[in-house]
């Protein structure tokens, strides 16, 4: 199995970052997908994160979340975009590429379209300079953005390169939306693909939903909505992305077993959605060079290999 | 902004004219100022209180900084673009999402705002180029030098190529566009002797930026993202080059990439830095 493209949320796991880390390296996963939170409880600072991570050899898909970020004015926008520079410049020490930012739930967050775009260009656009993209992901309970398709709306409309979305298997199902509008979707604006389930049917109350999610989520192929998540990533590989999927599959009783055991369970997750997408070649990665002739510094100004 | 005065136009919200200088920084300011002087610079000022050299010719500002840099070999730190209210160049460019400058050894004392660029690279906005000059206030004039030497075969800034990540040309399209209004120049419309990457051109029309991606297939070649030359234009490319090779300049003239009418490139320099000549027409230039 080529586990290449799958990601666990290391949020999901027990333990100390570091040993949450190797629990991961050892179940052959090659990325891990990084919680600010997380870093913040768990590691000394972020450097301390950004070495534990250099040290288990995994690459970081992503990190999460920037929140509440859209749709503000005045002093909580200007607070906000303090946050927001604070988690890009944590990407750039952890080497992630991709921040998560999720739809606002805030009461004081306006709904108009104009000012959502703005701020997702002005995020976007300080992003550009320190290489990082940014995933827009609708919360089934956002205040305003709440479904994939909106999310898509918006992130159309802003329009940038480095702007796109980040679809999460629990909130994409949670409004038994229609599926089929995915095709709307340009493949190559979707930066991340996260797969969780649950074990019950329906969740009666938006508190319900929040608790389950943060809770009691479980991995595909472990859940009762396979049938859902299958028809998802069916439909996501006939459109062709080939992007990471990243397992968030956060439970307490995950929190409270050996992360090793967990990271079984996440092997088979990724065996379960394998079995459903178009097979893939192992990725090829860039490779720095670590010295350099007058040769080389040549060809690096003009362009041009040897 | 007083009543009377016009508006920015949309399709170049900052009001840019042109470039007012371009920053080298070095550790080794000697030997950068000995490669500019033969490329026909002339050391016009020193700066007040900082190892900080001003050097010019023709419409040409280039400031060469050794103040706590600890790279010998000369790099482009900053740009600095004329603009018609500096103040509001910034405010609106942080509104749009510009990091203000990050406090480093600044060439200037006198309070140019500026943004954060591509690598470790400033954009200055400056506003006082007409009736006054921004060095007046941090430089003192070396005695004896003429303060206004020609150019050499009429050589003015045509642009600055830029290294960026593979796949991040429409980022940084993205990026520049917001930011200041550049426009992308249709697909093969190139200048100069290397042919490739994206050219975007400033909304005053007057320079350009070239966004070059890495080679494909080329794993072994490190390409952080950064300026990586200027562009100096010239209305005739032979006898610039002519120019540049009788002052001791050299230039790379192997398999595809050699002197033309169109364009030349130099060797690297101390440790990396070229330099390309471009034709242009100097009344476009600035």
């Amino acid at each position: 199995m080529n586990l290449d493209h799958f990601a666990i949320d290391a949020a999901t796991l027990a333990g100390p970052l570091a040993s949450r880390l190797a629990a991961i390296r050892n179940g052959d996963f090659r990325q891990v997908m990084l919680s600010a939170s997380d870093i913040a409880r768990d590691a000394e600072n972020e450097r301390a994160a950004a070495e534990a991570l250099a040290a288990s050899g995994l690459r970081a898909a992503g990190l999460q979340a920037l929140r509440d970020f859209e749709g503000l004015s005045g002093p909580l926008h200007d607070y906000k975009v303090g946050i927001a520079k604070a988690m890009l410049g944590m990407c750039v020490t952890l080497g992630t590429r991709l921040l998560l930012v999720c739809s606002s739930t805030s009461a004081y967050a306006v709904g108009d379209e104009d000012a959502i775009v703005g701020d997702l260009r002005k995020l976007a656009t300080l992003a550009v300079p320190l290489g990082v993209r940014v995933a827009y992901k609708a919360l089934s309970w956002g205040r305003h953005v709440n479904t994939y398709l909106r999310s898509w709306e918006l992130v159309a409309a802003a329009n940038r390169s480095n702007l796109g979305l980040a679809l999460d298997s629990y909130h994409v199902l949670a409004w038994n939306s229609d599926l089929a509008a995915l095709q709307e979707i340009d493949r190559d604006r979707i930066f991340l693909v996260q797969l969780s389930d649950s074990l019950w049917n329906e969740t009666r109350s938006i508190e319900d939903r929040i608790e389950t999610a943060r809770h009691h989520r479980v991995f595909p192929g472990e859940g009762v909505h396979g049938a859902e998540i299958d028809d998802f990533l069916r439909r996501l590989d006939a459109l062709g992305y080939r992007g990471d999927y990243a397992f968030d599959a956060f439970n307490d009783d995950y929190r409270q077993i050996p992360a090793d055991v967990v990271v079984v369970r996440a092997r088979d997750a990724a065996e379960w959605v394998s079995e459903r997408l178009t097979r893939r070649a192992p990725v090829v990665r860039r490779i720095h060079a670590a010295s350099e002739t007058l040769d080389a510094q040549e060809r690096r100004a003009i362009g041009r290999t040897r | 902004m007083a009543p009377t005065e016009a508006l920015p136009e949309p399709s170049n919200p900052l009001g840019i004219d042109g470039i007012e200088f371009i920053e080298y920084a070095t550790s080794h300011p000697q030997a950068s100022g000995a490669l500019l002087e033969r490329m026909g610079f002339h050391a016009i000022a020193r700066h007040r209180s900082r190892e900080v050299v001003l050097y010019r010719q023709g419409t040409m500002n280039l400031i060469v900084n050794a103040h706590e840099v600890v790279d010998p070999t000369p790099a482009i730190a900053a740009i600095a673009l004329r603009v018609r209210d500096a103040g509001e160049a910034f405010r609106h460019s942080l509104d749009l999402g510009a990091w203000p400058m990050r406090t480093r050894a600044a060439a200037m004392e006198l309070h140019i705002p500026g943004i954060r660029g591509v690598g470790d690279s400033l954009v200055y906005f400056v506003d006082r180029y007409r009736d006054f000059s921004i060095y007046d206030v941090d430089f003192i004039r070396i005695p004896g030098v003429d303060p206004q030497p020609p150019a050499v075969a009429g050589l003015h800034w045509f642009g600055v190529v830029q290294a960026i990540e593979d796949g991040r040309t429409q980022d940084w399209i993205d990026f520049y566009r917001a930011l200041f209004g550049f426009t992308v120049l249709p697909s093969g419309r190139y200048f100069g002797v290397l042919p490739k990457g994206t050219l975007l051109e400033s909304p005053c029309h007057r320079f350009y930026l070239q966004l070059i991606e890495p080679p494909t297939g080329a794993y072994e070649l490190d390409w952080p993202e950064r300026f990586v030359r200027v562009g100096f234009g010239a209305p005739d490319i032979p006898a610039a080059t002519k120019a540049w090779r009788d002052r001791g300049i050299v230039f790379i003239d192997r398999g595809d990439v050699q002197p033309s009418d169109k364009g030349a490139l130099t060797q690297a320099y101390l440790g990396g830095a070229m330099f390309e000549l471009v034709v242009s027409d100097p009344s476009r230039g600035c």
